[in-house]
């Protein structure tokens, strides 16, 4: 990271999950702790996610999931990024998960997943320390 | 009375000043930590107008004269003599999982409808085969795409528990009229009459636009799509609910409990209008609206005022904004009432949760309702977890009902000093918040307009932030935590009721299901019923449910149908928050 330069943040819901409290919260409490956050809104591919990523040049992509689908969803997001040669790009992801998926997700090169309860800086922190100089 | 009340607010000065003030001093305290309510608090209370007796206007005590679900002693389960329920929220993978699954529970003895869950493409409109939609069939319900899977998931009820004698519940909303139709082409192909059908459709398009998500037209077009069943369901369903409206989802997805209230109510207003626009009087569609089950928090008493408001706020909006004559027109059915909340769930000490729906079931109880725990505790760890979980909420609304008594009283905090007050304030709040999105020109243009969600989002962001301060406090996630604290974990012993090995093939099953469908099904005839359908859905003033049964009984499947009202009507556009 350059100093001085905020941290862009990517928060998306990819499939047809429409339980976003999570999602705008977070977006809400980043954009507090000093990032930039985009929000994509409901409905999103992984296509579409992965070129508002690009587009957007974000440095985190937060990934939220209540619908069970992750397992594929999440991995197909990071797939895209390595393709587009965005593979820098921290993904993080978040909603129920269950424990038994996160060794899966993390393999695919999900980076972190938060659950319900974490606190805001907590993700925050987490963000800071992994985000990769670019 | 005045003379009381000035005597007790007189005594009430004393009382702070010689009482109250040295105990705080003592314990050096600034304000008081806890309230105390007098008359006073409730000045101008007037038992028949303000609460009056259960069952009648304006229903504050309670919405029947006796609690209508009076459940058989030792015969197991609650059930209504007369009335015919559905069973639990339940579906997943395919039209045969879920048949399955049902044939399963009927050998456990269940007698019940089903009560269904559907997939998310098929709440939102699109078909197993969709590319768009790969990792989400099957998931949080049964994938349904054509009358095929209706005809499987329907195939244990038959005989004793043919279509006639059972409720279905459906949860679908943006496109309901298209799966209610799957099922009234069902009902037809077996020769039962519409007429003799229960079942109870979510049919709350509104509240997707604000909370839950899974909308598909825009509000304008969706308001169409309800008119069309309310007046279908008016004139040839008598026994099938208009709606179930949901004020919990909006909660869920952080309004307060005035913005719950007051959307909740804006909602149902924009429902009873697009009925009443229709030249139908209100007293002949009204009673068949429902609520799914409204609040939902942990601070136990003003959920109890809350449900007593929200049943003096709808009786009064009928008899005075509609001026509705039949008493059942003003009722708030809902077959639940108050409870913890399902956001409060935590996935930190999951047990926890049992402790949290108790209090929500008492809270449930005092209120009106029944002692009913809910959710399961193992709610945060995925949907449907554990039969466990669930026996232990039934377990526990026995205990509530059998051993406690609980409901041997009606409304039992009627004319308390602090819940009247309490009543009185949440009801006076959620009018004036009502009072500004009628100013807005009602609930659509407040969605159109982004309001609802801004200031739903808003909220969310609020409690996060005290809970994050420490000014909120949830035992186990923010607090109590320390290193002396025991993580207590849970154990599932009793597998899963949904098959895994199922689940996990479901979304190529389903797929081989429908093109099976559509290779044997008369395509020509097809096209021309999604030609007409086109003609149809550009006239405003068409009912388009009588075409969609048709389009049903041809197998033509559900996206098929919503690709052309999306030709038709558009897409919503969510508005930027």
């Amino acid at each position: 990271m350059n100093e001085g330069k905020r941290i862009r943040v990517l928060i998306a819901k990819p499939g047809l999950d429409g339980h976003d409290r999570g999602a705008k919260v977070l977006a809400l409490g980043l954009r507090d702790e000093g990032m930039e956050t985009i929000y994509t809104g409901l409905r999103q591919t992984p296509e579409k996610i992965v070129q508002s990523a690009i587009q957007e040049d974000v440095d985190v992509v937060g990934l939220s999931c209540l619908s069970g689908a992750h397992k594929y969803l999440f991995p197909r997001v990071i797939e895209l990024l390595k393709e587009k040669k965005a593979k820098d790009v921290l993904v993080i992801g978040g909603g129920i998960i269950s424990p038994e998926d996160i060794p899966f997700l993390k393999e695919k090169g999900v980076s972190e997943i938060f659950g319900p309860g974490t606190s805001i800086k907590e993700i925050a922190e987490y963000i800071r320390q992994n985000v990769k100089a670019r | 009375m005045s003379q009381d009340i000035e005597k007790i607010k007189q005594k009430r000065k004393e009382w702070e000043e010689k009482v109250l003030k040295p105990a705080l001093d003592r314990f050096w305290l600034k304000e008081s930590p806890t309230k105390f309510y007098t008359p006073a608090d409730v000045e101008g209370f007037d038992f028949l107008t303000d609460v009056g007796f259960p069952g009648e206007y304006p229903f504050t005590a309670n919405t029947y004269p006796t609690s209508p679900y009076i459940p058989a002693p030792r015969r197991g389960l609650p059930g209504a003599s007369g009335l015919v329920r559905a069973a639990t929220y339940s579906g997943y993978g395919t039209a045969e999982d879920t048949r399955d699954y049902y044939m399963e529970m009927q050998k456990r003895g269940q007698k019940r409808g089903p009560n269904l869950a559907f997939d998310l493409p098929t709440q939102c409109g699109y078909d197993s085969d969709n590319p768009l939609v790969r990792g989400e069939i099957g998931k949080t319900g049964v994938a349904v795409d054509t009358l095929r899977d209706f005809e499987v998931i329907y195939e244990p009820f038959q005989g004793d528990l043919e279509l006639d004698n059972i409720a279905s519940n459906f949860t679908i909303n943006g496109p309901c009229n298209i799966i209610v139709s799957m099922y009234f082409a069902l009902a037809e192909k077996r020769g039962i009459p519409l007429d003799k059908l229960r079942a109870t459709p979510q049919n709350d398009i509104l509240k997707e636009f604000i909370a839950r998500g899974t909308y598909i037209f825009p509000p304008r077009h969706s308001m169409r799509m309800f008119r069309d069943s309310l007046v279908f369901f008016a004139k040839h369903c008598p026994h099938v609910n208009i709606t179930s409206v949901g004020g919990y989802h909006i909660r869920g997805a952080g309004a307060t409990r005035e913005q719950d209230l007051a959307f909740s109510m804006a909602i149902l207003i924009a429902y009873l209008q697009e009925g009443v626009k229709t030249g139908l009087d209100v007293d002949s569609f009204a009673p068949r609206f429902s609520v799914n089950a409204f609040g939902g928090s942990m601070e136990f008493f003003k959920e109890i005022a809350f449900q007593r408001a929200a049943r003096r706020m709808w009786a009064k909006i009928l008899r005075e904004k509609f001026g509705a004559k039949n008493e059942r027109s003003m009722l708030l059915r809902q077959p639940a009432g108050a409870h913890m909340g399902y956001e409060n769930c935590t996935v930190q000490r999951p047990l926890n949760n049992l402790t949290r729906s108790v209090v929500g079931a008492i809270a449930s109880t005092l209120s009106g309702g029944l002692p009913i725990p809910m959710p399961p505790y193992d709610e945060p760890l995925g949907l449907g977890w554990s039969l466990e979980a669930s026996q232990l909420s039934e377990d526990a609304f026995k205990i509530l009902y059998y051993e406690a008594n609980l409901n041997e009283v009606i409304d039992p905090l009627a004319g308390s000093y602090y819940v009247e007050h309490l009543t009185d304030e949440i009801e006076e709040a959620a009018w004036k918040e009502l009072d500004k999105i009628e100013a807005m020109g009602g609930a659509v243009a407040a969605i159109e307009s982004g309001y609802m969600q801004r200031e739903i989002a808003k909220s969310a962001y609020e409690r996060q932030r005290r809970i994050e301060s420490g000014e909120d406090l949830v035992v186990g996630v923010n607090c109590f935590v320390g290193e002396n604290e025991l993580e207590v974990q849970t154990t599932r012993l009793v597998p899963h009721p949904y098959d895994p090995t199922k689940r996990e093939r479901a979304e190529d099953r389903q797929i081989r299901n429908l093109t099976e469908v559509k290779k044997n099904r008369d395509n020509r005839a097809v096209a021309q019923l999604l030609k007409e359908l086109k003609g149809k859905a550009e006239k405003e003033a068409d009912n388009l449910i009588p075409h969609f049964i048709e389009c049903a009984k041809a197998y033509v499947s559900e996206q098929e149908m919503c690709d052309v009202l999306r030709e038709a009507f558009g897409e919503y556009q969510p508005a930027t928050i």
